[in-house]
């Protein structure tokens, strides 16, 4: 298929629906409106054929995903970090109905309303749950807008696969740059009552076919929360095993390893390439997923001969960082460099500090 | 006399880039002003590179909260000193799509610029690799609303279809053949043809019909995103 030249949001929306995604809940906030806008149009259009809703909130919205996904289509809402603290009830109640669906955050400068610019200060939130209770979610942390239409693809299916719901947590840049890209054919998704048992696809009490659908998330007796719990931790420990996703770059001879997600990372490989060209070699190990934390990939890369120090860069004030130390473990020296919310760190501050580390 | 070029087409067709192209290349820096009248994008805007304007002693005018971390941007009054000072060249770069309409408020001031002699250029700045442009029904029935949202008549086209640091001549080309079908249809003018250096010249050595490619603008590219600049891909 033809390249496209297409803007982040744009590009997130139309892999949505290319995917099969028909039901779009959502509530306007920047730098993402992009997204709700355009599926505002699309999803009229007859090839199409599916449902945009602007909710009068955020909270509204990820309950009307959670409404959706009950019946077993393919959902999706996307907001911006005020406002996917606001959805965090529902993602909670998702997790434990055990209702696939797609969850985009456009991070931007947080805390509080904060900053439109672009931000990575959702990563806690994300991945070490930013609502109550023991839940997770397959989390992805693009550094293009292409690799973004991939995660896309993998979103639903994963989903599917283990009936969470599955976050992508994009920068504001990653939603607002233009960028070629190569869209997926449309995949229409119909729902199959065999493969989603659990789906509210209707029930005639004088035609039953199978069990009654019931999708809750309250288990009042403890020993049906403690089944439930077993359940979803039982698959979260598979899902930690077999589905993290990660990049590494210019490993070979690196004399130090440069950890980094979304956009960050290009600017990290901008260094790399710079380095490398004077001979100096920098390596760099980039999760895809951030949850699961792919800590078997950092650590090797960390530990690899050769290696002596690793430089952790991100735009917030260190929080993925405790996932590299978690899985260095103390064998390497970790370092970090970053801004908070909104701060670009540029290509000649992190150069400036990889050199210092090579004094050291 | 006095020259206006307004700049108007879909989002990514590389209005912003054009823009710094006009301004920077006039003749007189002094006696040119850049309007950035982008009222819809937060990011990626002609305010973004204050400092290149500034260096070349030319005159730029930001909406209010333009760059900064406010998202409601508002209209400056200082925009009136495009029409009551004199210029040779008053450049505005518009919002992508919807955001034609920043212009329309401005009809009366431009009208009576055009009764007192100047000369006003409307360009559509057209990308047939962007989704909304790529066919001359849809390049058209997307330009007749913006004309309609900016209250004023697009005086030429210009071929700017690029895929950002992926370009090459092919792209000029499929450009070429659906804007060389919108000039057509429209009876309006091919005004220029731009890109960088290498993919131009080549695009040129091609067989064309001149009315369909204008003048060759060579660009430079200004607009590029900071942490990208060393990478070996550019942007």
């Amino acid at each position: 298929m033809a390249k496209k030249l297409m803007k982040g949001s744009e590009a997130i929306a139309e892999a949505a629906i290319r995917n099969g995604c028909r039901f779009f809940f959502g509530y306007p906030i920047t730098p993402q409106t992009e997204i709700p806008e355009y599926f505002s149009e699309r999803m009229f259009e007859e090839e199409v054929h599916g449902c945009f809703l602007q909710a009068e909130s955020e909270i509204a919205a990820i309950n009307m995903v959670y409404g959706a996904a009950s019946t077993g289509v393919r959902a999706m809402t996307s907001s911006s970090s005020p406002g996917i603290s606001l959805k965090q009830e529902g993602i909670s109640s998702l997790c434990a109905a055990e209702l696939p669906c797609l969850i985009f955050n456009i991070m931007r400068g947080g805390p509080g309303i904060g900053s439109i610019q672009a931000g990575q200060g959702d990563y806690f939130q994300a991945v070490k749950g930013g609502g109550h209770g023991d839940y997770n979610m397959i989390t992805f942390a693009p550094s293009s807008v292409q690799e973004t239409i991939n995660c896309i693809g993998q979103a639903f299916p994963l989903a599917e696969k283990y009936r969470m719901p599955v976050m992508i947590c994009a920068d504001g840049i990653i939603a607002q740059m233009m960028e070629p890209v190569e869209l997926p054919e449309m995949q229409p998704y119909e729902v199959d009552p065999a493969e989603k048992p659990w789906a509210a696809t209707g029930w005639d009490p004088k035609n039953p076919v199978g069990e009654r659908a019931n999708v809750t998330s309250l288990y009042v007796e403890t020993e049906q929360l403690d089944v439930l719990s077993a359940r979803l931790q039982g698959r979260y420990a598979i899902i930690r095993e077999t589905e993290p996703q990660w990049e590494a770059y210019n490993m070979e001879n690196a004399e130090i390893v440069v950890t980094a997600f979304g956009t960050i990372a290009r600017i990290a490989k901008s260094v790399i390439d710079e380095l490398k060209d004077e001979g100096i070699n920098v390596g760099m190990l980039r999760p895809i997923t951030i949850w699961p934390f792919p800590y078997d990939a950092v650590r090797e890369a960390a530990t690899q001969p050769g290696v002596k120090a690793v430089l952790d860069v991100e735009m917030n004030a260190g929080q993925m960082l405790e996932d590299v130390k978690l899985a260095i473990n103390g064998a390497q020296n970790v370092d970090f460099f970053g801004h908070c919310g909104s701060h670009l760190p540029t290509v000649d501050e992190i150069r400036e500090k990889i050199l210092s580390m090579r004094e050291e | 006399m006095k020259r206006f070029i307004i700049l108007m087409g879909n989002y990514g067709s590389g209005k912003t880039e054009l823009a710094m192209h006009f301004a920077l290349m006039a003749p007189n820096p002094a006696k040119t002003l850049v309007i950035d009248l982008d009222m819809v994008n937060t990011y990626f805007r002609l305010s973004d590179r204050k400092k290149l304007f500034a260096d070349a002693g030319i005159r730029l005018i930001t909406p209010n909260f333009a760059s900064s971390h406010v998202e409601m941007l508002t209209v400056p009054a200082e925009i009136a000193a495009a029409f009551a000072l004199d210029w040779d060249l008053v450049v505005i770069d518009l919002g992508g799509d919807a955001g034609a309409a920043a212009l329309g408020q401005y009809k009366p001031k431009l009208l009576q610029a055009q009764r007192e002699g100047a000369d006003i250029q409307l360009y559509n700045v057209v990308n047939t690799n962007r989704p909304m442009a790529g066919t001359p029904a849809k390049l058209i029935r997307l330009m007749g609303d913006m004309e309609r949202k900016a209250r004023w008549n697009v005086t030429g086209f210009i071929n700017n279809t690029n895929m950002s640091y992926e370009t090459t001549a092919e792209d000029l080309e499929s450009g070429y053949e659906i804007i060389k079908q919108a000039a057509e249809e429209t009876g309006l003018p091919v005004a220029y043809t731009s890109g960088k250096t290498d993919v131009l010249d080549a695009f040129l050595a091609g067989e064309h019909d001149p009315k369909y490619v204008g003048q060759p603008l060579y660009l430079e590219k200004r607009m590029h995103r900071d942490w990208d600049t060393l990478t070996k891909e550019g942007v």
